[in-house]
């Protein structure tokens, strides 16, 4: 351990209302000090620092992914193949450096350099298949640029990213010119016009600001749906207790990667939302809980929060930026809310709902990046210019990002009710023949061409068409992909990140997984298809948090949908 | 009557400081549960407590929900036996649910649920689960039956404070774990076994009384525990004169179910040959059996002869920790006030 550990330790400790949050980041800094590897020793001194039980400890690093209690190797690959991977052939990349370092999947090479595995799911949808690469993203990997890389690493030095991708900003409001060098800089950001909107809301009473973002109609951008300022306006009202804000960018939902290019590209927008935000429900401590995963994207928001700071713009709040250690579930807020005060990331059983029981048993808002950074415009242009954007009930912009099957992948932002056919052309159209659409992360119902054919990109269009807008990540699908396969996958995910707490998620997912793998494996039968329609049907509404619909939704419109081609595969 | 609600179109009142699950058991109304235990409380995780509440769409768990004035809930719909017939048989589904002879058949929370819903042979089958861990000296840990439940961590946790157990792991592959996943002979476990005793099915079981007698074949007689004097009350379960289990008596004061690992385990005295069953007076090299009168009368003449010769200062008294506080108290009366010293000490005092 380095010989400034107990002072950076102190310095992370101090961060918190409640020394046990520190647990995730200390945990990470020792597992980063002692060559990416969190032995038995590294636990106990975990436990110490926080003081928390040996099994405490262990629990939360076998709970997240990012921990490696068991060795890996001085470069640990990572292969995404959750669906917008597999749809854009991670399978092949897999295959690739298994073969080229003679190691499967799991294993490490004898000489230690690599260790291969598969992860689920790393919001790089439009720039699949990805590698990380330790703690670094390697984004459109080709096999040939995977060899390069390999190389690259055998003699101890990391290539640039190529981050391409399509990118067309209708609205203008959300994401800004990243070819600009210094996009991220407050310099930038103010001579846009940025910081204005703050200063406005300060001299504002948070009762107006939550008026106005109410009568804007700011939808949550992380997939429920839920009208922001209503959710503010459920604290309550001349409480003692501090109050809590929570930015949920924590991205993790299969097929969407728009909150990471407001926060790699755009840092200052949401900062100032989450300022004026912090400002309208008087939250003096604001907290960013960004996955683990990004933590390039993390140094970007801390950097922006210290220019922040030093110009003065955030005397009212402090903004911590709280890494994730790897769970799908921490983007529930309960989840996330137990996850920040250093425990395992089970969803909490509600009611009590945040607003009234939140962080530290506070008053607490949870809202996500998009959401937030919609926020100055309204203060900026008013409600009712906000509104005049989108459609009614479903105003402003929205970023949707586009994966699989389409001849430019990447984000869009456009205002909501936007038709698909015009976001599927802006990205170039589909490749090949289409198959089905899924409109709002992997987590909503597929839909065929026929449903989707004339549909509009607002949440109540999709709700009315049997699906959801969710968080507007948007994956095509072609002719190319066998719908059974595609289901295989999505379990897979489900089932790899059910938090494992309640039985019908946890048990459900695992026996539908296996039967779905029967099938695709030519072992299943007819029976094996109804039974996992039956497990759908009960298991929706039945867990204790939406994880159990957000699986047994897709799944069940995928087999129902796609009926025969699940029956083909009986024998 | 105050305020009333509907259980299965029975009007009941309530006060709204009990759960509807509390209610109905205390109505004698059957609904299943694995994760609710009374002292812990709700945890809201096995889900097989729903119950269908008129106007509310989701089924509702009946250990979390809280009765309204006027709610209707029905326990016995089709749509809510469905939902608790799939979770038990998804439970059913993974691991080792064998009951032929498992040690806790007859007491097991999960086959009651599976009989009371009819489920004769489990409807999907996919997988085992880690083998056994007896590598603990009193309790053996069986991964195939846990369902997860989360009641040993949490009487582990917050009951005994031990800080032992805890989950590890995620989705389809959480387990209990000891410390770091180590077995538990070699964890930090003292093995009270609070666990056992919380264990609704048979993942946890005394290793001492495995294959000695099925659950129903056992007689269990109240006691309180010999081994000193927080005077802890036990249930022995008895088969013939042979002790198969000792359990803590769940609501009975000063331990509500708690025991150590003494009183839990540490029955085995009672049959030792070596047990003395008379007072013994030693004579020459040896002792020799003899009576209460004879004995006493030999213990007080020598008090009295050696207070005679020496004074009472001559004489100390150690106190028992088995001992009550009463009795303890009595011991020193006797000491100060009838052989009169202040010689007087107790063998806990440290």
């Amino acid at each position: 351990m380095k010989k400034n550990y107990q002072e950076r330790v102190e310095n992370i400790i101090r961060k918190y209302p409640d020394a046990r949050s520190a647990v995730l980041p200390v945990m990470q800094l020792i597992q980063k000090e002692s060559g990416n590897n969190l032995s038995a020793s590294g636990i106990d001194e975990a436990a110490r620092t926080v003081g928390m039980s040996r099994s405490g400890i262990f629990g939360i690093a076998t709970y997240y992914t990012m921990f490696n209690t068991r060795p890996v190797g001085a470069y640990h690959l990572q292969v995404d193949t959750c669906v917008p991977g597999f749809l854009h052939g991670a399978d092949g990349i897999v295959k690739h450096l298994s073969e080229k370092l003679g190691i499967a999947v799991g294993e490490t090479t004898k000489d230690g350099m690599f260790t291969l595995s598969t992860v689920q799911d790393l919001a790089s949808c439009a720039t699949g298949p990805v590698i990380q690469v330790n703690d670094r993203y390697f984004e459109n990997m080709t096999v040939e640029k995977a060899d390069k890389l390999i190389e690259s690493l055998k003699k101890g030095k990391e290539p640039e990213n190529d981050t391409s991708m399509n990118v067309v900003s209708e609205c203008g409001i959300l994401l800004n010119d990243r070819t600009k060098k210094d996009c991220r800089t407050i310099g930038f950001y103010k001579k846009n016009g940025g910081y204005r909107a703050l200063k406005k809301a300060l001299a504002m009473k948070p009762a107006d600001i939550v008026n106005e973002v109410k009568e804007a109609g700011i939808r949550g951008r992380g997939g429920a749906g839920f009208p922001a300022g209503m959710k503010w306006s459920f604290l309550p009202q001349d409480d003692p207790r501090p109050v809590y804000l929570i930015c949920n960018a924590d991205e993790g939902e299969p097929g969407t990667f728009k909150d990471r290019q407001i926060m790699e590209f755009n840092p200052h927008l949401l900062i100032e939302g989450i300022a004026i935000s912090a400002h309208a429900i008087q939250a003096a401590k604001s907290f960013i809980y960004i996955r683990g995963e990004f933590s390039w994207i993390a140094d970007i928001l801390e950097t922006a929060i210290e220019e922040a700071k030093k110009d003065g713009c955030l005397s009212h709040t402090e903004i911590v930026v709280h890494r994730g250690g790897g769970s799908y579930v921490c983007g529930d807020e309960t989840a996330q809310i137990e996850s920040l005060e250093g425990k395992r990331g089970n969803p909490r059983v509600k009611p009590p709902f945040p607003a009234n029981f939140g962080l530290y048993g506070c008053p607490t808002v949870v809202n996500n990046v998009e959401t937030l950074s919609n926020v100055p415009y309204v203060i900026t242009h008013g409600a009712e210019a906000y509104k005049k954007i989108g459609v009614t009930n479903n105003t402003g912009p929205k970023i949707f990002g586009v994966s699989g099957h389409v001849n430019r992948p990447g984000v869009y932002e456009y205002p909501l009710g936007t038709k698909l056919k015009v976001i599927l052309d802006a990205a170039g159209g589909v490749k090949g023949k289409l198959k089905g659409v899924i409109v709002g992360g992997l987590s909503v119902p597929i839909l065929t061409p026929a449903e989707a054919n004339d549909l509009s990109l607002d949440y109540d269009s999709c709700q009315k068409a049997g699906t959801a807008l969710g968080s507007g990540g948007i994956m095509v699908i072609n002719d190319t992909v066998s719908i059974p396969e595609l289901a295989l996958r999505t379990i897979e995910f489900y089932q790899h990140e059910s938090c494992g707490q309640c039985v019908p998620c946890r048990e459900g997912s695992l026996v539908i997984m296996k039967k779905l793998k029967n099938l695709v494996d030519g072992r299943g039968t007819k029976e094996d298809i109804d039974l996992v329609l039956h497990l759908c049907a009960n298991i929706r509404g039945l867990t204790l948090c939406p994880t159990g619909e957000a699986f047994s939704m897709p799944i069940q419109a995928m087999v129902a949908k796609y009926r025969p081609e699940f029956e083909a595969l009986v024998k | 009557m105050g305020k009333t609600f509907i259980i299965d179109d029975r009007e009941i009142a309530f006060d709204g400081s009990k759960t509807v699950l509390q209610i109905a058991r205390e109505n004698d109304i059957y609904i299943p549960s694995l994760c609710y235990h009374p002292k812990l409380g709700p945890a809201s995780k096995c889900r097989v407590c729903v119950v269908e509440v008129e106007g509310i769409r989701a089924l509702q768990t009946a250990c979390t929900l809280m009765p309204k004035e006027g709610m209707k809930v029905n326990t016995s719909s089709e749509r809510v036996i469905d939902a608790r017939r799939m979770v038990v048989n998804l439970l059913l589904a993974n691991g080792n649910h064998n009951c032929l002879s498992c040690e806790v058949n007859g007491a097991c929370e999960l086959q009651e649920a599976a009989y009371r819903l009819g489920i004769e042979i489990p409807a999907f089958v996919v997988e085992e689960r880690e083998e056994r861990d007896e590598s603990g000296v009193f309790i053996m840990r069986d991964p195939g039956k846990c369902i997860q439940c989360g009641r040993c961590i949490e009487g582990c946790n917050r009951l005994v404070v031990n800080e032992v157990l805890d989950f590890g792991y995620r989705g389809g592959h959480t387990k209990v774990i000891c410390d770091g996943d180590l077995p538990m002979g070699q964890s930090s476990c003292v093995q009270c076994g609070e666990c056992v005793q919380l264990c609704p099915v048979g993942a946890l079981i005394e290793k001492k009384g495995m294959g000695k007698a099925r659950t129903w074949e056992t007689k269990k007689v109240r006691t309180t525990c010999p081994y000193c004097g927080v005077g802890c009350q036990l249930e022995l379960h008895v088969k013939g004169d042979q002790i198969i289990r000792v359990t803590g008596v769940e609501d009975a004061q000063p331990n509500q179910g708690h025991l150590c690992v003494k009183g839990r385990f540490g029955y085995d005295f009672i049959y030792s040959k070596d047990r003395l069953t008379t007072p013994l007076i030693r004579e020459k090299d040896g002792f020799r059996e003899a009576g209460w009168d004879e004995a006493l009368d030999l213990v007080a003449g020598k008090f009295k002869q050696i207070i005679k010769e020496s004074g009472p200062d001559a004489i100390a008294g150690v106190s028992c920790a088995r001992s009550i506080n009463e009795d303890s108290y009595n011991m020193q009366k006797l000491f100060r006030g009838v052989i009169g010293t202040n010689n007087i000490d107790h063998c806990a005092r440290t």
